[in-house]
């Protein structure tokens, strides 16, 4: 903000000068009272302490499961590590990737990152992670992670995922047998199945059609089942899908209210009792658990040969780490760890990424969790999708998900919005 | 020292004073502007700086990957690309909509509130009350509370159903053309409750005289609120006029918690749309332009203002 | 007075519009207080929007949580700093520019519209290098000064009017009387201004209280955010805890009543208009 200068010659004689500077003295010192008032420090230690014993672990997860998987970590690793400390810092999901940048341009940061996969490529751009080639190369139980949830970018790693999510079909068993219907295995015995349930007076399914990432990742499964992909985008494919969801709404199948949801909420609504599905996740299990009055189940989402993403937060080290090593250390006795995995599913319902861990038969006993294994091993589909530029992720993302929201809330008709989506796509796809 | 200042200071004023009476309040005026000086250093440091790194994002390549190394320039190459991909003309329609309707809503309900919470009383302190907690309850709360009340299974919509308004439920979030007007008026809802308590401080500013004076003319409350009130609180209501249509200008978190810009683009307005492109795109040079024509528009908004104020002091 | 003169009682009108206001106002607070006395499952289940069995869950959830006390300290801390900085810097700059005219102040004033316009997510950055090179990350100096940079166009913007509105004829008899500048204005101008000063102040003081964007970027440690960022965290990616969110709205505003009910006093006419008499 400019101000002209004041007048250099003195209008004024000398005291009243003295008079109006006196003020901005008192002015100032005023201003730095009330800062020395209000007490410079604050009230926790810094989290980049010098300690060579401390890390600090950025995370933004505050479910009382998952933050559970958090406390029992750091717990794991205090006792494994005697003398060191384990701060895990939560950073609410929208602010962590621009914390991060922030911190970055300011040459610090966290030791450990837990973050979303899907982020990886613009957080490895903004070099606030550490590559991990070093020592992810020398990681002997290297070989029991899948490629898909190694994320590289630009042919380095900067993280890799301790386990996995990915949606399936909850279903609400008093209702399916009640109306007479097995879990759907198809496309069209779900549709059958909604049918039924809408003719009963319950809701036939609940889904995310936020115009955002969210609602992109809950298209995706329904959009590849319809025949498409990223890798060769075509027009008529998605107009098929948009115009399955379109459909869904209009016969009272899924309401448009889903286009206000974020994943949350949908899972909140079948789970207060009345919805006969949902697709959503295997995180849920713990709310399912202590909300959900009646019997559930979860089947492989029915898409045939379509795809369902393996999400999940991928965990990294902070590329200011001023404790990369002791973060290296942390990470393969945690997220990395055999055990640790089996943790992190018992207390949140993850499905480890270790073979071993996934053949462990606390998983594959699991009637929950074995219908997601099985989704993994039938549908499963690198997330994001390989064939979508590292750049151009959440451009790609944004532009899905408004068009399945435009689609399910009636705004566009399912051609208009392929058509405009494929356009929008067939640019940003480009390498 | 002191005594020999003060002295000099008094006889000064005195002396100005009979000298020339025309000059002194100018030279009191000018000395003032040193009272302006703390606010300029703070503001030039913490607020001007980031409104110029603004505007150098919006002519420059910046993404995530750019963000922390040196910007390159490209002119207006952001501002042709935001109106090139579509999403601006949008944009600018549903903020002029989501800014008019929060503007009036907004500004006539603020008054009205003060109006009839003007007198001191337990029902004023209480209602005053109400209102300024939820002025000062976060938008994700107000924001969710108004999802549930509006949604399907909502209390509105239940009276519609209960009364037989409406067959179907409103869609108030999720129709292109309600959800808007829902998201507005929800923003209007929330700003009502700080015009109000600063419309009542300028009415509790009129002397009672002023009242008292108007009595005896004989005017009834409608006279009292159109001849006293009213050109009582018009300074008051051009400083909230600017600030509501700025507040209406920027606001996007209550779309954010409500409709998320959607169904499909339809609550889209700049405020929002420069927050998708920053944030969630991490293109934060075209984040910067939209955001800088946001500021543009505002400016044709400033320059009104500060004529008006300039005609209110010639007067 | 010779003639009593009519108290301008509140007519019908007044009492329906006061009506009105209550239930725009009055029904949103009692859904966020019913909200937060259900059980997650209750929430968006329909049966239960009115009638289920209320649970004091959320509350003993949120109180047996210890960061509470230290999040309340914070926030106290960092709305009280940015109110009295706030006030420190914007009094005195209001009363420059409402006193004196001409083209810097029309000039100053569009600029100050100009800055209050600037997203605030846009500043975070360049804050974040500025706090960065001072060593002021990480501590709650820095962001009360990030939020007084945020409140200070407002604050100005806000109190000039009531500095306006203060008659220049009490200035001059101040001046006769041989006041100083500076005892003019504080012994002649703030008193009568004062409403207008509590109400910023109040206003100021709440929206420093329900800041929360600054706190989470620029406070690093566990455990140092306060009441507004704990707000936030009851919403993630993974699920929103209504209950404990409705919950925590209405502890974090006991405070803010508090606040209210003080100022509220301050307000009452008769104190107000004794002050220009």
């Amino acid at each position: 903000m400019k101000f002209p200068s004041l007048p250099s010659t003195p209008k004024t004689p000398g005291a009243k000068r003295r008079g109006t500077r006196t003020i901005a003295a008192v002015g100032a010192a005023a201003v730095v009272s009330a800062l020395a008032l209000t007490g410079c420090g604050s009230g926790a230690g810094s989290s980049s302490g010098g300690s060579s014993k401390e890390i600090t672990v950025w995370h933004y997860f505050s479910d009382p499961n998952q933050v559970k998987v958090m406390t029992d970590y750091a717990d794991t690793f205090q006792k494994n590590n005697p003398g060191t400390k384990v701060n895990n810092v939560y950073v609410p999901y929208d602010q962590l990737d621009s914390k991060l940048i922030a911190s970055a341009g300011a040459k610090s940061g966290p030791d450990v990152v837990v973050y979303n996969g899907a982020d990886a490529s613009n957080l490895a751009l903004a070099n606030t992670l550490a590559p991990l080639d070093d020592k992810w190369g020398t990681f002997a139980d290297k070989s029991q992670f899948p490629e898909s949830v190694v994320h590289k970018v630009n042919g380095k790693t900067y993280g890799v995922q301790g386990y996995v999510n990915l949606l399936g079909l909850w279903y609400n068993k008093d209702i399916l047998t009640s109306l007479g219907v097995q879990p759907p295995k198809t496309l069209s015995e779900l549709e059958d199945a909604m049918g039924k349930a809408v003719a009963a007076g319950k809701q036939g399914m609940t889904l995310s059609g936020l115009p955002q990432s969210q609602g992109e990742w809950q298209a995706f499964p329904w959009l590849s089942s319809a025949g498409f992909s990223y890798g060769s985008p075509d027009a008529g494919a998605l107009e098929k899908g948009l115009g399955m969801a379109q459909d869904w709404v209009k016969k009272g199948y899924v309401s448009k209210e889903a286009v206000t949801w974020d994943q949350t909420v949908p899972f909140q609504k079948f789970a207060a009792g009345n919805v006969a599905f949902a697709e959503n996740g295997n995180w849920q299990m713990g709310t399912a658990k202590s909300t959900a009055k009646f019997s559930y189940g979860v089947v492989p989402l029915p898409v045939g040969s379509g795809k369902v993403y393996l999400g999940g937060e991928a965990e990294g080290i902070g590329a200011f780490s001023k404790n990369p090593d002791l973060a290296w250390k942390y990470l393969q006795q945690t997220y990395f760890d055999k055990a640790g995995q089996l943790t992190a599913m018992k207390d949140a319902g993850s499905i480890p990424s270790r073979k071993d861990s996934a053949a462990d038969p606390a998983v594959t006993g699991n009637d929950l969790l074995k219908p997601f294994a099985d989704s993994i091993a039938k549908n499963g589909a690198t997330y994001p999708d390989d064939a979508v530029p590292a750049k151009n992720v959440a451009n790609v993302q944004l532009a899905v998900g408004q068009a399945w929201s435009a689609a399910l809330g009636g705004q566009s008709s399912p051609s208009d919005a392929a058509q405009a989506l494929n356009s929008k796509l067939s640019s940003l796809l480009q390498k | 020292m002191e005594t020999a200042v003060t002295s000099v200071q008094t006889r000064t004023a005195a002396g100005g004073r009979v000298a020339s009476p025309a000059r002194r309040p100018r030279r009191r005026g000018q000395g003032r502007l040193l009272y302006v000086l703390p606010a300029a250093v703070f503001l030039a440091v913490l607020s001007f700086y980031p409104l110029v790194q603004l505007v150098r994002m919006s002519v420059s390549n910046v993404t995530a990957s750019t963000l922390n190394a040196s910007w390159d320039f490209v002119g207006t190459a952001n501002f042709t690309a935001g109106l090139v991909q579509g999403d601006l003309g949008k944009a600018f329609w549903n903020t002029a909509v989501f800014v008019i309707v929060v503007t009036v809503i907004g500004l006539v309900g603020g008054l009205a509130a003060a109006i009839v919470l003007r007198h001191s009383g337990r029902i004023s302190g209480l209602l005053l009350g109400v209102m300024v907690f939820v002025w000062a309850l976060p938008p994700v709360v107000n924001g969710s509370v108004w999802k549930f009340l509006l949604g399907d299974n909502g209390l509105i919509n239940g009276i519609v159903h209960a009364t037989g308004l409406a067959g179907a439920p409103i869609p108030f979030l999720y129709d292109e053309h309600f959800a808007l007007m829902s998201v507005a008026l929800v923003n209007s809802w929330a700003i009502i409750p700080f015009n109000a308590l600063v419309f009542r401080a300028a009415v509790l500013g009129i002397p009672a005289e002023t009242f008292e004076a108007a009595q005896i003319d004989g005017a009834g409350p409608w006279q009292e609120i159109r001849h006293v009130l009213l050109p009582a609180v018009r300074p008051t209501s051009l400083v909230l006029a600017v600030l509501t249509i700025v507040y209406a200008f920027r606001s996007f978190d209550f779309i954010y918690v409500m409709t998320y810009g959607g169904p499909g683009t339809s609550t889209n307005t700049l405020p929002f749309l420069g927050y998708l492109q920053a944030f969630v795109r991490f293109d934060y040079g075209l984040g910067s332009a939209t955001a800088v024509l946001t500021v543009l528009m505002v400016l044709v908004l400033a320059v009104v203002y500060a004529r008006s104020v300039r005609k209110e002091e010639a007067e | 007075m010779m003639r009593k003169i009519r108290k301008t009682g509140p007519g019908p009108v007044t009492w329906a519009l006061r009506a009105v206001l209550f239930l725009l106002y009055g029904v949103p607070i009692l859904w966020i207080v019913l909200t937060s006395l259900k059980e997650p499952g209750d929430v968006l289940s329909s049966q239960a929007s009115l009638i289920f069995r209320p649970t004091l869950s959320a509350y003993t959830d949120a109180i047996s949580n210890g960061g509470l006390l230290d999040a309340g300290i914070q926030s106290f801390v960092i709305a009280a700093g940015t109110t009295i900085l706030t006030l420190l810097v914007a009094i005195p700059a209001a009363y420059g520019l409402a006193k004196v005219g001409g083209r810097i102040t029309t000039v100053a004033l569009g600029l100050l519209i100009v800055l209050q316009m600037t997203p605030q997510t846009a500043t975070v950055i360049p804050l974040f290098q500025i706090f960065g090179s001072w060593g002021l990350l990480d501590q709650r100096i820095g962001v009360i000064i990030a939020d007084t940079a945020l409140l200070v166009p407002f604050a100005i913007l806000l109190l000039r009017p009531f500095f306006r509105a203060v008659p220049d004829a009490l200035e001059e008899a101040g001046a006769i009387d041989g006041a100083r500048n500076w005892k003019i204005f504080t012994s002649i101008v703030l008193p009568v201004a004062r409403n207008g000063v509590a109400t910023t102040g109040t206003l100021v003081f709440l929206l420093s209280w329900g800041e929360f964007l600054y706190a989470i970027n620029f406070l690093l440690s566990p455990g140092s955010y306060p009441l507004s960022a704990l707000l936030a965290q009851q919403v993630s990616a993974f699920g929103i805890n209504w209950p404990g969110l409705m919950a925590l709205a209405v502890i974090t505003s006991i405070p803010i009543l508090i606040l209210f009910v003080f100022t509220y006093r301050l307000l009452k006419e008769g104190l107000t208009l004794g002050a220009v008499k």
